[in-house]
């Protein structure tokens, strides 16, 4: 049976998540012996339009980049999205709270760029938002471990499965110091976990880079905020980070 | 009294006497003679966990509470069970490889804790690997010297503990007791320690600061004796109180993840990027959490938070109470320190819940019986099979005919499993669709729905599968003798459905039992499974078969009748059986049960003549990693087969 | 000669982010030379407008893969210089790790993934596998992956660092790591000093070019600038105050491009490896003085494709310096330290680091603990100027060669710079000049 052919694209974002595929290190020689890399722009010249697994990384944001994850969307018999910005928007979204003309404005003043695709933008959207998507591997970065877990099981004909449980699992089992008893406010009950509690592991708060499982409710939320003195405001601004929606900025 | 002796205490004159000096130095000549891995209590931040200490000025024996409890040295976060070459047909290794441990500082609680745990890992089916651990493992417990704000222990009687473990310490001011608990401590104090003999008062100092000990604790639960958590719990299934405070649960799962008696978990198989080998991991799963009960269809059988929540005190005070006499549930109080919302406590809830009455029949939600084991091999580890034969019955099942390759038969019953394994991929439960028989081929039909049934429509005659089993609680045929029997299978039902029918018309069987009925529906006509033997079946002496499809399209070639299975009994020869002495057999979608029940209650079954298989999630097979649970049963253990009878009035069985 | 020619290269391949290199010819006549930047814009000033000081790191960290340390470093900087914070001294070294680490991770990545290919007249590096230069490969690989590792244990993650937090560190290293880095850094001594050998051994293909330039780096009286210094420049020398830097770095927008040009005395001028080197090469330690000698490499160096020599040169300094700094803190001895509180809320800062590709610079406006106003000035796009018109007098010098030769050579310009195009289009306020 012949290799997969894998294409890697990126869009708006900071290449952080494919330079996770160079940091596989050796390992990196053990990837192309299971697929075959035919497009790598940040580390290869060689480039085909013949792929049957695209890796996205990066959000749309502009109409020109609209027409080009279509195309490929079109080549591809399986797309994965991957990192925040693919998968949820990540901190691309947050600009998403102004107007885009109004961001333009403020940062270009009066110089006219109309007519010029480059500067065309609108809010920013995830991957999913504009073509289907096959699968997801989430996070900001993405944890490596996780990544060989979705590549070997495209390779291996296995539906890849990324946790549908929250990151305290993952602490807990690391037996971290819970950051709420610390003074900090954690995302992590709410954030998907797979990435083994990293940040907490670190003694910091997690952000919800991986992308939030439930919309936090008061009832729930409540109890845990004035347990650690918190308001529910200074919640809802810490989850703008990476898990921006418009709804966030007039729900209560 | 509440907790049945599990230990017989150590005889020997067992106390002697540490000075503070001595006792450091016993530490660091263990650690020092580098033949244990020495494990202690030490701090982090401004708490404290187990973790291999350095040296003797590492160890914190005057700490509340740990993190995390030391389970994790016998049931791991992650745990390696197996290796696998993926290259070979069939290569598995079992990672059993453990360095003998030394755990100084174990609270009685947590000593409790693991007797417990014991109970449920070194059962018939025993857990070699924790089985190894625990034999590799010298306990040296110490008593509690300061009390966490959220632990209840002294109430449950488990703040301090007269057996089960190998020394414990005692600071009795300005020196440490060491009481002896068994020959193995008793070595190693030989070996490593200098002692002074006790003298009377201080093994007075140990029992009065025992009895002090206990007015240290803030919290207490009102009652602690099994018995009333479980009537307690049992007449409040339905209390607001679940409701109320799982509203606010944000089913992180810490609190299983904490817990000292949990010890439900998951099983993966992981892959290495180059495709050549892998292992199946074991890690710690929780009951609180949305997938613990789904199944490869995509269907969650406990999916109400309010039911998951419900859910852990019961299986801690009722069902596991029930089922070994004890409460499973040591009062360490870690869960409050995990808990943001603060609604994890169990000595809350019984508190809350002991202004309600309490009920006489706690043990409803629990079936006492008598299992007999039939699983050959290990359990965990697949024993290797080789497909003969693949037959495609219908557009998504397919039958698959497998030998155990070292050519024994599976020895299984009507109604039991096997878990079939395929490595890198998984592991999933089959009806075995055979009768049971003297040759070493069985039968397993398969439909395509997840990543194991996918891979395995690829594989191909002479290709390799693990087997673990038989497993479960199969038919006994002896209760059909002499009886009628009707046998209902809804849509796949008839898979494990068919090797009971085989057997039962088997010619050294057929004469034990009277007339046989058998009904079957399915979704279409081409959904009908075995349609073959049906006709066979049918020619068979006193034997009727009625076959009915939900619809039929124009077209479809049928001769059978259309409509629901319910609409068969009508028409049943009603004279040529006698209700009273008939059984009557039900697989197949949850949905079918209750109406099909009804049916069978009209025409004059009774309750204890009908028996069901149900299905849930069954991962390990044994009864250890409770996904399988409805609740206080296992469907893997007291089933798949149940007497209707038992279940009826179990919540969860007939959602 | 009578030529006609078209070179379009669209988002050139082996440099971080997109950027297009147009070349029209027509009868010998150059018509265009174009260096663009089509790279989507993200407007990160934007994102940081409203958030906590606290979250400033942790979102411009995300300005840059390669460069995450480097932005979080100076958005530190800037905040703690802004609210009045001074760390201790072992975060000070803690920091200069990180820092090196992540200039090692990044050289070595740029020398062996994305340049070398080119010296071997190869698509990428995976062809070397199977091939004579498996054994370098490996080599490559492995220093950096020790860069890596070095990274993760100081900062908890390489990209995106955790650990780094406004008043110093959320966790640090215990003595065993530390004692175990320690060999590693040992141990890449031999490897990178045989992977200079191979790069020596094809260093002719390097492009004979120069052209003079201005170059701008941090200087310092204590060591090889890169954690602090004040800004320094080969045609004016050092600035004592950074609070000027406006008048040093002037941006100004082409419409070719979504990242801006700067320039400063001349039309352009440079940052990176190369300008650090012509600045401050006296205080290299001695094995990275040695390597330099090896290849001929002196300052002033006007060639650009020479950065890649500078980048090898400080990886081997970054080795020898963070052995010293490990050395330090295990005289010392490592413990946990809290996190030193801000004296005010309210403020302006400053934090300015050198990152692999050249200066940064991130300057706050922080009111009652909330950003209000944010500028980041990118190393590469000060460098963007400097590509267009080097390419503008390089073209006309290998105009006589093949329309691939003069592709290859125009794209090995390019990425000689190693530019990170994505850095340099998170897009910050215009000023017009």
């Amino acid at each position: 049976m012949s290799k997969p052919r894998v294409a890697f694209f990126e869009f708006a974002s900071c290449e952080g998540c494919q330079l996770q595929i160079a940091d596989l290190e050796e390992e990196i020689l053990d990837l192309i012996s299971i697929v075959d890399v035919v497009s790598f722009r940040e580390i290869m010249k060689e480039h085909s339009d013949d792929y049957d697994i695209a890796i996205i990384e990066g959000s749309i944001n502009r109409p020109m980049d609209e027409e080009r994850i279509k195309k490929i969307r079109e080549k591809a018999k399986i797309l994965v999205a991957f990192g925040a910005c693919a998968t949820i928007g990540g901190v691309n979204k947050i600009r998403n709270q102004w107007d885009a003309e109004n961001v333009k404005k403020d940062v270009y003043g009066d110089t006219n760029l109309s007519g010029n695709k480059y500067f065309d933008i609108y809010p920013t959207k995830a991957v999913d938002e504009v073509v289907k998507v096959d699968y997801y591997i989430p996070g900001c970065p993405i944890n490596r471990d996780e990544f060989k877990k979705v590549v070997t099981s495209l390779v291996i004909g296995k539906k890849p499965e990324i946790p549908s449980y929250p990151v305290c699992v993952e602490c807990k089992k690391n037996e971290n110091v819970c950051l709420f008893e610390l003074g900090k406010f954690c995302l992590g009950p709410i954030t998907r976990a797979g990435c083994g509690a990293i940040c907490p592991t670190n003694v910091s708060p997690c952000d919800g880079c991986r992308g939030l499982l439930r919309k936090p409710q008061i009832e729930c939320v409540q109890e845990v905020l004035d347990r650690y003195s918190l308001t529910y405001d200074e919640m809802k601004n810490r989850c703008i980070m990476y898990n921006y929606t418009k709804e966030e900025g007039k729900d209560d | 009294m509440t907790f049945t002796k599990i230990k017989k205490v150590y005889k020997m004159e067992n106390v002697k006497i540490f000075s503070k000096k001595n006792l450091d130095t016993f530490v660091d000549s263990l650690i020092q003679d580098k033949k244990y891995e020495v494990v202690g209590v030490k701090s982090k931040g401004n708490h404290f966990i187990f973790d291999t200490i350095g040296s003797s000025e590492e160890l914190r024996l005057d700490y509340d509470i740990t993190i995390i409890p030391p389970k994790k040295y016998f049931l791991p976060q992650y745990e390696n069970l197996m290796k696998y070459n993926l290259k070979e047909k069939f290569d598995v290794k079992l990672d059993t490889e453990k360095k003998p441990c030394i755990i100084i500082g174990m609270h009685p609680y947590d000593i409790f804790a693991l007797q417990q745990t014991d109970k449920y890992y070194l059962d018939e089916q025993k857990d070699d690997f924790y089985e190894n651990r625990r034999k590799n493992t010298i306990i040296i417990g110490s008593d509690i010297e300061n009390v966490s704000e959220y632990s209840f222990a002294s109430s449950m009687n488990t703040h301090f503990i007269e057996s089960g473990f190998d020394l414990m310490l005692t600071n009795i001011g300005d020196k440490y007791a060491v009481t002896i608990g068994s020959k193995k401590g008793e070595d190693l104090l030989n070996k490593f320690a200098k002692l002074e003999d006790a003298k009377l008062s201080d093994k007075e100092k140990i029992k009065k600061l025992r009895q002090n000990l206990a007015s240290k604790y803030k919290k207490n639960v009102k009652v602690a004796n099994g018995k009333s958590w479980s009537s307690l719990l049992v007449a409040n299934y339905e209390n607001s109180i679940w409701n109320e405070r799982s509203s606010k649960c944000l089913e992180c799962s810490s609190c299983t993840m904490v817990c000292p008696t949990c010890f439900c978990y998951d099983i993966s198989d992981d892959v290495s990027l180059n495709l050549a080998d892998g292992q199946r991991v074991r890690t710690w799963d929780g009951c609180l959490l949305k997938d613990f009960t789904k199944v490869a269809s995509g269907e969650v059988f406990r999916d109400d938070l309010k039911d998951r929540y419900r859910h852990r005190f019961f299986r801690k005070g009722n069902y596991l109470s029930e089922r070994f006499n004890f409460i499973a549930c040591v009062g360490c109080g870690r869960c409050s320190v995990a808990c943001l919302p603060n609604i994890a406590s169990p000595c809350d809830v019984i508190n809350e819940l002991s202004h309600f009455g309490g009920e006489d029949k706690p043990g409803k939600y629990f079936i006492k019986q008598e299992i007999k084991i039939d699983e050959k091999g290990k359990i965990h580890v697949p024993r290797s099979a080789t497909i003969k034969k693949i037959q495609k019955l219908t557009d998504s099942e397919t039958l698959f005919e497998l030998e155990l390759n070292d050519k024994k038969p599976l020895g299984h019953k009507p109604g039991q499993f096997v878990e079939l394994s395929i490595f890198g991929v998984g592991e999933a439960p089959f009806g075995i669709s055979s009768p049971p028989s003297n040759e070493p081929t069985f039968d397993v039909v398969v439909r395509k729905i997840g990543n194991l049934t996918s891979k395995l429509f690829n594989f191909k005659v002479g290709d390799y599968v693990g087997i673990r089993g038989p497993l479960g609680n199969g038919f006994d045929i002896k209760q059909f003798e002499g009886k009628h029997i009707i046998f209902v299978s809804g849509g796949t039902g008839m898979i494990p459905m068919r090797s009971l029918i085989e057997y039962c018309l088997d010619k050294k069987n057929r004469d034990k039992f009277k007339y046989m009925k058998i009904l079957y529906g399915a979704k279409r006509p081409s959904d009908v499974l075995f349609q073959d033997k049906i006709y066979s079946w049918e020619r068979c002496k006193d034997v009727t078969c009625k076959l009915t499809v939900d619809t039929c399209q124009d077209g479809e070639c049928w001769v059978g009748s259309v409509g629901l299975i319910t609409t068969l009994f009508p028409s049943l020869n009603v004279e040529r059986i006698e209700p009273k002495n008939t059984i009557a057999v039900v697989i197949g979608p949850p949905v079918m049960f209750k109406f099909v029940i009804k049916c069978l209650q009209t025409l004059g079954v009774s309750d204890t003549n009908i028996l069901v298989s149900l299905e849930r999630r069954m991962k390990c097979g044994v009864g250890k990693c409770g996904h399988c649970q409805i609740n206080g049963i296992y469907c893997c253990k007291e089933g798949p087969v149940f007497n209707y009878s038992q279940i009826k009035n179990l919540p969860e069985a007939f959602k | 000669m009578i030529k006609d020619l078209s070179v379009n290269v669209h988002h050139i391949t082996r440099v971080e982010g997109h950027g297009n290199i147009i070349l029209d010819v027509k009868k010998g006549e150059i018509k265009q030379i174009q260096w663009q930047v089509p790279e989507a814009p993200r407007f990160f000033e934007a994102m940081l407008r409203g958030r906590h000081y606290d979250e400033l790191r942790p979102i411009t960290s995300r300005i840059c893969g390669i460069c995450s340390i480097g932005h979080s470093l100076a958005s530190l900087k800037a905040t703690e210089d802004a609210l009045d914070i001074k760390i201790s001294d072992q975060s000070q070294i803690l920091r200069r790790l990180a820092i090196n680490a992540e200039n090692m991770q990044s050289h070595i990545l740029h020398i062996g993934y994305l340049t070398t290919p080119d010296l071997l007249d190869l698509g990428s590096v995976f062809p070397l596998v199977g091939s004579k230069h498996q054994e370098t490969l490996l080599k490559i690989i492995k220093l950096h992956r020790i860069s890596n590792e070095m990274s993760d244990l100081i900062c908890g993650r390489t990209t995106h660092p955790i650990r780094l937090v406004v008043g110093g560190f959320s966790m640090v290293p215990n003595k065993k790591q530390l004692t175990d880095l320690r060999k590693k850094l040992e141990d890449s001594i031999n490897p990178i000093k045989e992977v200079a050998e191979v790069i020596l051994s094809v260093a002719d293909k390097i492009p004979d070019f120069t052209r003079e330039t201005e170059y701008i780096g941090l200087s310092s009286d204590e060591e090889y600038a890169l954690y602090d210094g004040c800004i320094n420049s080969t045609d004016t020398g050092a600035f004592k105050n950074y609070k000027d830097y406006k008048k040093i770095m002037q941006e100004y927008i082409v419409s070719q491009s979504t990242a801006k040009y700067a320039k400063h005395v001349r039309k352009s001028y440079m940052v990176g490896a190369l300008a650090r080197y012509n600045l401050n090469s006296k205080q290299l330690h001695p094995l990275a003085q040695e390597i330099a000698k090896m290849f001929e490499f002196k300052p002033i160096c006007f060639n650009p494709f020479m950065n890649n020599i500078a980048q090898l040169v400080e990886f081997v300094h970054n080795i020898e310096d963070s052995m010293i700094q490990v050395d330090k803190l295990l005289k010392k001895g490592i413990k946990e330290e809290k996190l030193i509180k801000p004296k005010k809320d309210t403020g302006q800062g400053i934090g300015i680091v050198e990152v692999p590709r050249g200066i940064l610079l991130h300057d706050y406006t922080i009111k009652n603990n909330i950003c209000t106003k944010a500028n980041c000035i990118i190393p590469t796009n000060q460098n963007h100027a400097n590509i267009q018109h080097d390419m503008e007098e390089f073209v006309p010098q290998i105009l006589d060669k093949s329309e691939k030769e003069i592709e290859l050579n125009l794209e090995m310009l390019v990425r000689a710079y190693d530019p990170c195009i994505s850095c340099s289009t998170h897009y910050l306020k215009v000023k017009f000049v």
